[in-house]
């Protein structure tokens, strides 16, 4: 039961903290790719700007992680 | 770790009239960086005119390039023998351009006339094949004093309404099909009446052609016409082909060479003239000073003066002093010829400003190796190397040999990372048990090649005896050395941002400055070590963890009151980034992960697929799994490995010290490639 009920809040974890990242990438690799067509040299600073949001899903990723391993053993 | 090249500014001053010699030599010696003069800094001067012959050799090239239009030549990926400099010269002088140009237009003209010919007589031929429906011959349409003639096609079938019109003759050609065509001939005064009714069934007048005789010989004559046209089109693009081949190297550089006679014939218009002199400003690196000087004065027979002005420092004090024009020095980025190659991802951000660490070794040494710490896979390694290797041999832009060296430093780690740290290939650990014994999955070579034990001297050189790291095993690890790996890395780049503030600022504004920084890292990771312990192994807070706890929380301290001064309330509210850059190095082991975790499932079902020992279809369905599942893996390696590991050179390391918005170091020079210069000509 507790080990069913840990696998949930990871895969929460990670679910929503994706759902998140998704959803303030969305806009920003909008304007990111739209800028690119304007300027190819903004390749750099684009990606820099699209990938800012992705650490939130990283963080998802390691409480689950922690959850499945640490708590889980 | 280096800076970009130190620059001396020079100033060249000269007799007007020998300023074309003086751009020639500008051009030979290759390292003067031009600094645009704008009017009004000095009194007496004024930017120079154009150099003689330029106009005439502008307007050669927009000729030159209409023709290349044309013909559809483009300079820059034609592949011609480069034409002797001196040859080109000479038949530009002779007059070729108006000849060539000449004889492409004169090809080119009639091409265009046929073309419109042709669809001319197409619509004619359109119109025709509408009457030729009517039982009318072409001269009855026309030549009425009192009788209008509407002639034309309908949206709507007017078979029931156009009847009706009084004193007029109606002649109607509907179909289910085809679309209606009708004539009405209708006194003169009564015209309105029917043009009204035409427009409500959607009327669309025909041109009627001038002839006689019926629309459908008309018809015919008009055919053999379009026939003839088009054959001679085709006669004219053969022509133009052959032209295109004929005069594809002298077109294609001559306009090499008129654009590098433009370039130059407009430098005047870069620099300062008087009356009866030219000063130009320029930026050369400085230990090429004397050598310069020495060439080009010697090139210029004494009629001109270098004088060397100053050697730029990177203090930022010294720059913002300077005259606007003369603020910024260009950044002339000094690598080696394996770092040079990593200076194309650096520029993806930017240029590196002239005072600040070129961050490109470091992208060199962190980005292959964060790249193969994510893939490590003693397999999927060898494509990547090959590939490099490839790419830096053969690719021809600058982007795909950057590329190549990224892939083949990258395959090199994940082959050092794949063998001697997870001891794996394909996703397959070298040791292991039986994967279809009872609550084991994971697949291995030891298993699958039947190999009793492997040598003494093999399992040493793996971690846990032969079996290395598990990366679905031994997770926390794994998230460890991220974690590590992370705080190494950020630490460098605080060091780097700090040396920077110091040759910019010196050393008091780069200790509040970046100072604070490097101890606020400390402390924090040695206070969230302990927490960690605390929190997650229930380790009691005493002994070596409070003091671990005691001394990070006074070297925290320590950072906040030294970065205060600079940075206020923002060195509290950064904190939580700081601990949010360090844990996105949790993304090393996570792909490494993510990656295991597919290879495991896609290895599992071929084994079982192979292994149960079915029939031939479960051998080839097993085999193709196994082999698009690597595929898949390996290319999916590339993305998300190689974009993560840029976007941690990126976003993690270099917002710490890395600003910038460079100016790239450009010498006046000529680069030929459809022209080339003979020794013995020069």
């Amino acid at each position: 039961m507790e080990l069913g009920l840990i696998a949930i809040g990871a895969g929460l974890a990670v679910g929503l903290t994706g759902i998140g990242a998704g959803w303030a990438e969305k806009d920003v690799g909008a304007a990111a790719v739209g800028a690119m067509t304007e300027d190819a040299s903004l390749f750099g600073k684009g990606m820099i700007l699209m990938v800012l949001p992705e650490t939130i899903v990283i963080f998802g990723l390691v409480v689950a992680i922690l959850a499945v391993f640490v708590l889980g053993a | 770790m280096s800076l970009p090249e130190l620059m001396s500014r020079v100033v060249i001053v000269g007799s007007r009239a020998q300023l074309e010699k003086a751009v020639e030599a500008l051009y030979e010696i290759e390292t003067l960086h031009l600094i645009d003069y704008t009017n009004g800094s000095d009194d007496g001067f004024s930017i120079g005119r154009p150099l003689k012959g330029s106009q005439e050799a502008s307007e050669r090239l927009l000729r030159i390039r209409a023709a290349e239009k044309e013909l559809g030549i483009k300079t820059d990926k034609s592949e011609v023998e480069p034409v002797p400099v001196k040859d080109i010269r000479a038949q530009i002088s002779a007059g070729k351009v108006d000849e060539v140009e000449k004889e492409v237009f004169a090809a080119a003209d009639e091409r265009n006339k046929l073309v419109q010919r042709i669809s001319d007589l197409e619509a004619v031929h359109k119109n025709l094949g509408f009457l030729s429906r009517l039982p009318l011959d072409l001269e009855l349409y026309s030549g009425y004093d009192s009788i209008k003639v509407f002639v034309g096609t309908f949206k709507t079938d007017p078979s029931e309404a156009l009847p009706k019109l009084e004193n007029a003759e109606v002649f109607i050609a509907g179909g289910k099909k085809e679309v209606p065509v009708a004539a009405v001939f209708i006194k003169a005064s009564d015209s309105d009446k029917a043009s009204s009714m035409l427009s409500d069934h959607g009327y669309v007048e025909i041109p009627v052609p001038e002839g006689s005789g019926s629309p459908k010989a008309m018809a015919e004559t008009v055919e053999k016409e379009i026939a003839g046209a088009r054959a001679r089109l085709e006669e004219i693009g053969t022509k133009m082909a052959e032209l295109s081949e004929r005069h594809e190297a002298f077109l294609a550089a001559s306009d090499e060479e008129l654009s590098i006679q433009v370039e130059k014939g407009g430098i005047p218009l870069r620099i300062a003239t008087s009356d009866y002199s030219f000063v130009i400003d320029g930026w050369i690196p400085a230990a090429q000073v004397e050598s310069v000087k020495a060439d080009l004065e010697a090139k210029l027979e004494g009629t001109a003066y270098v004088e060397f002005q100053e050697s730029r420092g990177r203090n930022q004090h010294d720059s913002d002093k300077a005259e606007p024009r003369f603020k910024t020095a260009p950044s002339k980025m000094k690598n080696g010829n394996m770092v040079s190659k990593f200076e194309y991802p650096t520029k993806l951000v930017s240029t590196p400003r002239y005072n600040e660490l070129d961050p490109s070794i470091l992208m060199a040494v962190f980005l292959p190796f964060f790249f193969g710490f994510m893939v490590g896979d003693a397999a999927y390694a060898l494509p990547f190397i090959i590939l490099g290797l490839y790419g830096i041999k053969n690719a021809k832009s600058k982007e795909f040999r950057a590329i190549g060296t990224v892939l083949f430093f990258g395959g090199i780690w994940t082959f050092i990372f794949g063998f001697f740290f997870f001891g794996e290939m394909l996703g397959m650990h070298f040791v292991g048990n039986n994967p279809l014994a009872p609550g084991e999955m994971s697949v291995n070579w030891q298993y699958l090649l039947n190999i009793d034990s492997y040598p003494e001297w093999f399992m040493s050189i793996i971690p846990n005896h032969g079996h290395g790291i598990g990366k679905l095993h031994d997770v926390t690890f794994l998230l460890k050395v991220s974690v590590y790996m992370g705080v190494v890395h950020l630490m460098v780049a605080y060091i780097i941002g700090f040396y920077n503030s110091l040759i910019q600022h010196g050393f008091r504004s780069a200790l509040h400055h970046k100072g604070g920084w490097i101890f606020v890292l400390v402390g924090l990771v040695m206070v969230c070590y302990a927490l960690t312990e605390l929190l997650f192994y229930s380790k009691p807070m005493e002994g070596t963890l409070l003091m671990i706890v005691a001394v990070g929380a006074a070297i925290l301290l320590a950072g906040v009151v030294l970065a205060w001064p600079a940075e206020k309330a923002q060195v509290i509210l950064e904190m939580p980034g700081i601990v949010g850059n360090i844990l996105s190095y949790t993304r090393l082991a996570a792909i490494g992960m993510s990656k295991a975790g597919m290879a495991l499932a896609f290895n599992y079902m071929s084994i079982i697929m192979i292994g149960s020992g079915g029939d031939i279809v479960s051998y080839i369905a097993g085999f193709l799994i196994f082999l698009i599942g690597h595929l898949m893996i390996w290319v999916l390696a590339i993305l998300s490995a190689g974009l993560h590991s840029l976007r941690l050179q990126f976003v993690e390391a270099m917002n710490k010290f890395f600003v910038g918005g460079g100016k790239d170091y450009e010498p006046l020079m000529v680069k030929r490639k459809n022209t080339k210069v003979v020794e013995t000509e020069v």
